[in-house]
């Protein structure tokens, strides 16, 4: 509101906006001076008038504004959380660098091979690929492996050039690697240097020059609802990278020309399939996804093959089957004879779930709160808990342990299913907070020790990320005190302890799962009740009629719907087969004959290297109970080389087996012998979190405090500037 | 007007908690290494299970050197988020001097802030109590970690490490990591 500057300040006031402001200009006409002082104080802002000026009113909602701002900011603070970038997405296929720029080149054929023994496939896939560019090239092969596969076979032939692997002990495979380079040939140690992927570099491929690239790796099938499943990427599909480099690699001068590949242009990308399912058991069902298939069954098995001679490699590939049950538990066995000695598997399908008597149990849950289960881990453990809880019956009997640095059992002894029961625990699963540290032994003696309820089975459900150092003592502890009873464990969080879990599992022959992310509790955990809640075969013995050398060492019981796999090397066929157990509270027994076994033909060794595998696995195992790590490893490398297996120990090593042509000699090619990876070595986990995000929070608090502070400060002398002009 | 003050007076204070909050995380992660530092000495000596302090969960497994940098940063064991905010952690549960894949996780704005800075060839060196292993990087890359899991496969010989990426965001929880392999110095 401008003032006047003079005694005569009514006509320059704009409306007289209420009584007081009539009445301070009758003032001023009458007293000047009272005019001045009145204006002073106005401007010391001493003076309140009820009715704002129009750019105090302004100044005002702009501070009113700041202020929800400000607010809204710290709003913000308190839900911090949000995606930040977008996917990488990775090429596979055969990259080309020339002169021209880089490109991926799309396999003409794709041919695979599949052998699928026990809850095993081992998978052989050649691809073949053209340069199609009129320069020398180099070439990057990239080839996505599912979790837990190592390439162990590899053979590429670039135009008449041939590069194979080979399995050798370490420090003899680096020696080869030297020796080749020193000789000038082209040579690599197969390393699976990146996760999830293959990849090899191949230099000079000649304009129109063809390759061949050849890997083989094993891969685990899944079991899940009643049926075994395999699923075969096929993510064979062209893309053009304009100009992006991998990351880490020195960018390189040349950027390339962007090429494009027609739509539709698909011919040519063929997909040819071979399986082959080992068993002598029948199946119920076996089925292709994605894919029409023929499915024959032949001597040792099923035989499953394309129906399109022409089907492209655009879309994956899933192959499953399901046992087929009956109301006693059935055996099957194949062997393999390779005449030192006969590999056996024995497969024992459980029966059908409507035949099996639920047996009485007592459930003992325990639950890790130590300082590292804190946070997300101890939120799916509880989830986990309360799970377990609603699935129990009403017959059946349960208790529930926590501990830390201390043990806390919520019943003395066990209790049996009911509405206040189950309110007590879930008000106990409620109130559990993470904190000290892990002594995990006195919560297993505790679980494992309490009074024995007559005519029940007692099974002990462990959660925890099992973070403790002394496993060998804790598993020798379970041994000991294990009795009758069954132990599954849980594993929680993105790195568990899992080879004490798996262990623990399997001296308390029971199971093992695995949580990773909070939305995999539901999942994880009705696949572990539906496994245990129908045990139809317990204490399991198995009789070879000769010395047997057999996988795993503690047979585990059979529950309905997932059948048991054993894998033996016998000195000579074996005659009869018995097995014995517990069948619905009676004596079973079952003996498989001999002449009734399904032979591998010559050649089909995965039994043998299955058997190998299982060997190293124990092996390894034995390690941690102190067995010499100088001889376990000279025991396992001869068995790796042995059976041609890739092992910690022993590399795949590829040198360039192109003979020096002077003599005009043909190129013999051999086929590398059979090689699987082993052990137990691999093992899957989800990344961590790894950002606080402090920066952020700090810049951001710090702008809000000196925004809020300052605003106060100055909100003390606050009125407009505008005002000021005042008569001196 | 007094109301006003009032409201700028609780934003000034919940601000200045917050700023310390978010300052108190670089500070803890700091003090966390001095403590650390100590328990890593006694474990050298022998001491079976030198806890940092008196209620931690965890322990002291391994020093991890980066000589271009001039960094030293002790590992902890057990990549649970209560370890990550003192220093890096290992990712293998357990038994480090038996597992040959080695995976080290560390936040991106503490410990692993030096990723970002890291050159394929240089040397990582990590003492553990029985030996001192030199790693070169070979490779580095981003990935999603939505569409996979982290493969630990013992039979090959590496060390990883392991942060989220990208380095700058200012909001944490993103789905992208950084991966920086190296392989042993032969």
């Amino acid at each position: 509101m401008p003032m006047p500057s003079n005694v005569k300040p009514v006509s320059k006031l704009p409306q007289p906006d209420s009584i007081r402001d009539e009445l301070e200009k009758q003032a001023w006409i009458q007293n000047p001076k009272l005019a001045n002082r009145l204006n002073n104080r106005r401007v010391d802002g001493q003076h309140h008038n009820t009715s704002c000026s129009e750019s105090a009113r302004r100044i005002k909602s702009w501070q009113d504004r700041t202020l929800l701002v400000i607010i809204a900011v710290l709003l913000v603070l308190l839900v911090i959380r949000a995606e930040t970038a977008i996917a990488v997405e990775q090429e596979w296929g055969l990259q080309m660098t020339s002169d021209s720029g880089v490109f991926t080149e799309l396999a003409i054929d794709t041919n695979i091979r599949l052998d699928i023994t026990g809850l095993v496939a081992r998978v052989e896939i050649t691809q073949q690929f053209t340069n199609n560019g009129n320069h020398w090239a180099e070439g990057i092969y990239r080839f996505p492996l599912p979790g837990g596969a190592a390439v162990d076979r590899m053979r590429i032939k670039v135009g008449e050039r041939v590069l194979e692997g080979e399995i050798q002990e370490k420090e003899s495979a680096r020696l080869s690697y030297q020796k080749a380079l020193e000789a000038g040939q082209t040579a690599t140690i197969v390393e699976q240097q990146r996760r999830n992927q293959f990849e090899t570099r191949l230099a000079n491929i000649g304009p129109g020059e063809s390759i061949e690239i050849t890997i083989g790796y094993l891969q685990n099938v899944s079991y899940s609802d009643f049926s075994y499943h395999l699923r075969l990427p096929m993510t064979f599909t062209p893309r053009w990278e304009p100009g992006r480099l991998s990351a880490g690699e020195p960018a390189s001068a040349q950027s390339p020309a962007p090429r494009l590949i027609p739509a539709g242009s698909a011919t040519g990308h063929r997909l040819k399939l071979q399986a082959k399912l080992v068993s002598s058991a029948k199946f119920a069902a076996i089925e292709s996804r994605y894919h029409d298939v023929d499915i024959r069954q032949v001597d040792n098995g099923y035989t499953i093959d394309l129906l399109n001679p022409d089907e492209l490699s655009d879309r994956d590939f899933e192959l499953s089957w399901t046992p087929a049950l009956q109301s006693q538990p059935s055996a099957s066995l194949t062997t393999f004879n390779d005449g030192e000695s006969v590999y056996a598997q024995l497969m024992l399908a459980p029966p059908l779930a409507e035949s099996v008597a639920p047996q009485a149990r007592e459930v003992v849950l325990i639950i890790d709160t130590s300082g590292s289960m804190e946070g997300a881990s101890l939120a799916q453990a509880k989830a986990a808990l309360l799970h377990a809880l609603k699935s129990l019956g009403n017959d059946e009997y349960f208790n529930l342990l926590q501990f830390n640095s201390h043990t806390e059992q919520l019943f003395d002894q066990s209790v049996q299913v009911s509405q206040s029961s189950l309110y007590v625990a879930q008000n106990f699963i409620t109130g559990l907070h993470a904190n000290g540290g892990t002594d995990m032994a006195p919560a297993l003696r505790t679980a494992l020790t309490l009074p024995e309820i007559p005519q029940l089975m007692r099974q002990v459900v462990f959660i925890t990320d099992g973070a403790v150092g002394n496993e060998t003592e804790l598993l020798q502890k379970v041994a000991q005190d294990l009795g009758d009873s069954r132990m599954f464990t849980v594993a929680i969080g993105h790195a568990p302890n899992s080879w004490f879990m798996r262990k623990a599992a399997e001296i308390g022959r029971g199971s093992y799962v695995h949580i990773a992310k909070p939305d995999e509790v539901e999942e994880q955990m009705s696949a572990l009740w539906g496994r245990i809640q129908l045990p139809a075969l317990t204490d399991i013995c198995v009789d070879w009629g000769t010395s047997a050398e057999y996988y795993p060492e503690v047979i585990p019981d059979l529950y309905a719907g997932e059948p048991l796999w054993l894998l033996a090397r016998l000195p000579s066929e074996p005659a009869i087969v018995g097995l014995c157990g517990n069948l619905n509270g009676l004596d079973w027994n079952l003996h498989v004959n001999g002449w009734d076994a399904v032979g591998s033909a010559p050649g089909e060794d995965n039994l043998a290297k299955l058997w190998a595998r299982k060997k190293i696995e124990a092996l390894e195992d034995s390690l941690m109970f102190g067995t010499d790590p100088e001889l376990t490893r000279l025991e396992i490398t001869s068995l790796a080389l042995d059976y041609g297996l890739l092992t910690r120990h022993t590399s795949l090593v590829a040198v360039d087996k192109t003979p020096r042509r002077e003599n005009g000699e043909s190129l013999a090619l051999t086929d590398i012998p059979g090689l699987l990876p082993a052990g137990n070595s691999t093992k899957l986990t989800g990344y961590p979190k790894t950002a606080t995000g402090w920066l952020a929070q700090l810049l951001l608090s710090v702008f809000v405090l000196l925004l809020a502070t300052s605003m106060l400060l100055f909100s003390g002398n606050r009125l407009p500037m505008t005002k000021t002009a005042v008569v001196p | 007007m007094l109301r006003r003050h009032w409201l700028l007076a609780v934003v000034s204070f919940t601000a200045a908690v917050f700023s310390l909050d978010a300052l108190w995380i670089p500070v803890k992660a700091e003090l966390a290494q001095h403590l650390l530092e100590r328990a890593w000495l006694r474990t050298l000596a022998g001491e079976p299970d030198a806890k940092p302090w008196p209620w931690a969960d965890t322990r002291a497994v391994a020093v991890l050197e980066v000589p271009r940098l001039g960094l030293r940063e002790i590992v902890l064991e057990g990549s649970s988020g209560r370890n990550l905010a003192f220093g890096p952690t290992l990712v293998n549960s357990g038994r480090l001097e038996l597992s040959s894949d080695r995976i080290l996780s560390g936040h991106r704005d503490t410990h692993f802030s030096f990723l970002r800075e890291l050159k394929t060839g240089d040397l990582l060196r990590l003492r553990t109590v029985n030996e001192i292993r030199d790693y070169r990087v070979s490779w580095q890359e981003a990935v999603d970690s939505r569409g996979q899991q982290l493969v630990i496969d013992d039979r090959i010989d590496r060390l990883t490490l392991l942060t989220c990426y990208p380095f700058d965001a200012a909001m944490p929880g993103g789905p992208l990591r950084w991966v920086v392999t190296a392989l042993p110095e032969s």
